[in-house]
């Protein structure tokens, strides 16, 4: 059915190769004079430079794997998505996709805002390719699915984006298409229906459908795909299982937070150390020590948090110490008795505020970064897998880890 | 099979990839025609479900809904006696003015509403042109279909028409069929031309309905084509093949005359370049619709 029908390749599966895309800059002014001047160079030959959002990305799957698709904001990942999807055509490049592509880019995309829900659904499900038979055979769960079953014969205009969004993701995830491509877009919905969502994501590709899932939530992606695929700046980072990928990106990520960071701020940390029991390597449930230098400018009162970061910037475990800090070298010590970490590679984070004195009565003290919250250094533990097959985990449960403070 | 470990390539350095893609790389779409039409033939009930929504949606919040495809072309029907029947004195050889305008106005509404819907239908649907892929061309054409169904629909007002004034259609208008035709082949043309011109040159979207303004009277609804010379004639339906199509439609219906034979062969000869041309136009520029959508 397709232009390149000529090269077809199993329904499900995706083969990209060598794909290249660029576009043209935006423009910023838009007066009648900028018109001219732009139409001026046209025909003087100069054009505005292109500038590349994909170079040379491929990669392969068969059908009912599922790849988890990551990279900061403007890394091409949206781009690609649209060519896999056909969309949008490569500057350079191979793409085969085989039988039907459903794809949930944008929010409320392909849904008419004047039609129902259910002219929608039957709208969207004839461009998918199915028949009126094949959409009502699956009209029920969609709804029930999207839970719209009161909304249904409104019109999507008078929808909240939350409903447009379930509809939207109910209608791509239930038409049974042979690839699926989710974009960034779980995040409108509450936390009980991106829950479901991850769960129909799960189902489908049990029966057998290939996904494609682009999030910044890193945990659900390692959750949901078995390959990972890290773009930056349009440029394949890594491809390969999900875990690696994952670790990969997230140190990247923190490496250039830290190299973004301030460190002249009014608290500098000189030294950090993580050491394990008897000065060794960080264990599971055992003693660790964290030892921070700290160099104030002037003495102030503060409040330090450290956390224990397993995405940046969100700490699974977090520990809070009050305490004054006169002016010139600390050291600070904090001993947690017994990690209540599986094994892994985390990263510590960090933060110092200070309290600034009342002025006057009534007025409520604020606080003031003195050391912004920024990854500090890097924490490997050591430990036994925590993945043992018959038995549940659970991966983030309140645990009351005691920990003491020594200042010096 | 390779193992995941395999596919998985190496931390890239500043030269991989190289600032270019090589050239042999480059991405070629392969455009047969045939095989461009066999798709868009998989795609009717595409253009069924599309041209439904459009008839759907345009009149949805309107309080005269659906009557409004009755209500223009009866207005424009009224505006035309008044104008050109008191002032310009056109003779219509026995036929009421009013029925010798409707049936000029009616494939000329067919054509009106078809280009000037038509033409926005690519920029109207950026959202799902951006989301799933389907021969472009189903989006300019279901407009035209909905514009057929409004078309049919003041039809039946031309029945109301004949009756009122006593005045039965003529036999000869087995003709309408053909004179349809040759119509839509021109009106398709058109509209998948300027549709996805008008994503890349927006300024023509303001253009567009000044221009259909403007060609009502480059086209025989108020006046007489045998107002031309028969060469003239000829060499008009050229440029315009509506002009033997209206002008065919008013011989046949109601003065029992054929259609001028050459000047109809002629614009049907046009019309079928307009659709060729029309189609290889909007398939090339169809690639990049979505880069600058």
């Amino acid at each position: 059915m397709s232009p390149d029908a000529g090269a077809a390749v199993q329904a499900g599966a995706v083969r990209a190769e060598h794909i290249w895309k660029r576009f043209r800059p935006d423009r910023q002014r838009r007066r009648v004079a900028d018109r001219l001047q732009v139409a001026r160079r046209f025909l003087a030959g100069h054009r505005r430079p292109w500038t590349w959002a994909l170079r040379d990305v491929g990669f392969g799957l068969e059908p009912g794997e599922s790849l988890g698709l990551v990279g900061t904001n403007g890394s091409g990942k949206s781009t690609l998505l649209k060519i896999l999807t056909r969309v949008m055509y490569p500057h350079s490049g191979r793409v085969r996709v085989g039988g039907r592509v459903g794809a949930l880019i944008e929010v409320a995309a392909g849904i008419h805002p004047e039609l129902t829900g259910r002219e929608n659904t039957y709208l969207y499900g004839t461009l998918l390719g199915l028949t009126r038979a094949d959409v009502t055979r699956r009209f029920d769960d969609i709804v029930a699915f999207a839970e719209l079953e009161r909304a249904v014969d409104r019109q999507v205009k008078y929808y909240s984006s939350g409903m447009k969004m379930r509809l939207g993701f109910a209608v791509a995830a239930y038409l049974e298409p042979d690839v699926l491509l989710v974009d960034e877009v779980l995040s409108v919905g509450d936390a009980s229906f991106q829950q479901r969502c991850l769960d129909r994501m799960r189902e489908v590709l049990a029966a057998g459908t290939t996904l494609i899932y682009v999030s910044h939530d890193l945990p659900t992606v390692e959750a949901t795909c078995q390959q990972g695929l890290w773009l930056h700046q349009g440029v394949l980072q890594a491809h390969g299982p999900v875990r690696e990928v994952l670790d990969r990106y997230r140190r990247a990520v923190e490496e250039r937070i830290e190299g973004t960071g301030d460190h002249d701020g009014p608290v500098r940390l000189a030294a950090v150390e993580c050491t394990g029991p008897d000065g060794g390597y960080v264990q599971s449930n055992e003693p660790v020590r964290f030892t921070l230098h700290l160099e104030a400018q002037a003495a102030a009162s503060a409040t330090l948090h450290l956390g224990i970061c397993e995405t940046p910037g969100h700490p699974i475990l977090l520990l809070r110490r009050d305490l004054r800090l006169p002016a010139g070298a600390t050291k600070l010590e904090c001993t947690v008795e017994s990690l209540p970490l599986p094994r892994g590679t985390y990263s510590v984070w960090m933060s110092v505020s200070g309290h600034q004195e009342f002025h006057g009565a009534g007025r409520r003290a604020r606080a003031t970064d003195l050391l912004r919250w920024g990854p500090v250094t890097g924490l490997v533990v050591a430990g036994p897998e925590l993945e043992p097959a018959p038995v549940g985990v659970v991966r983030a449960a309140p645990v009351l880890a005691r920990a003491h403070w020594d200042q010096q | 099979m390779t193992t995941l470990a395999d596919r998985a390539p190496a931390l890239r350095g500043p030269d991989d990839p190289p600032a270019e893609p090589p050239r042999h790389l480059r991405y070629r779409r392969h455009l047969h025609l045939w095989s461009a039409m066999r798709e868009l033939a998989g795609a009717r009930h595409i253009i069924r479900t599309l041209a439904e929504r459009w008839i759907l949606v345009r009149y949805k919040q309107a309080v005269l809904g659906i009557a409004w495809v009755v209500i223009t072309p009866l207005l424009y029907m009224v505006a035309f006696s008044l104008l050109f029947q008191r002032v310009a004195k056109v003779d219509t050889g026995g036929v009421p003015y009013n029925l010798f305008v409707y049936v000029a106005l009616l494939p000329w509404m067919l054509f009106s509403s078809s280009v000037g819907s038509g033409t926005t239908s690519l920029l109207a649907n950026i959202p799902l042109l951006n989301k799933v892929y389907c021969p472009r061309e189903v989006f300019p054409i279901s407009f035209v279909l909905a514009a057929g169904v409004d078309f049919a629909i003041s039809t039946a007002v031309l029945g109301v028409l004949f009756a009122i004034y006593r005045f039965p259609p003529a036999a000869t208008s087995y003709w309408v069929p053909v004179l349809l035709a040759v119509h839509l082949t021109f009106t398709v043309g058109v509209t998948l031309i300027l549709s996805s011109l008008v994503v890349y040159l927006r300024d023509l979207r303001q253009m567009i309905p000044m221009l259909l303004q403007i060609g009502i009277f480059a086209t025989p609804v108020a006046w007489k084509y045998s107002q031309l010379s028969e060469a003239g004639q000829v060499a008009y339906a050229a440029a315009n093949p509506l002009a033997p199509v209206i002008d065919g439609m008013r011989r046949a219906v109601l003065y029992g005359q054929s259609p001028r034979g050459a000047a109809l062969a002629v614009g049907a000869a046009a019309a079928a370049v307009w659709l060729l041309v029309g189609y290889v136009i909007f398939k090339r520029l169809e690639t990049g619709i979505a880069d600058v959508a």
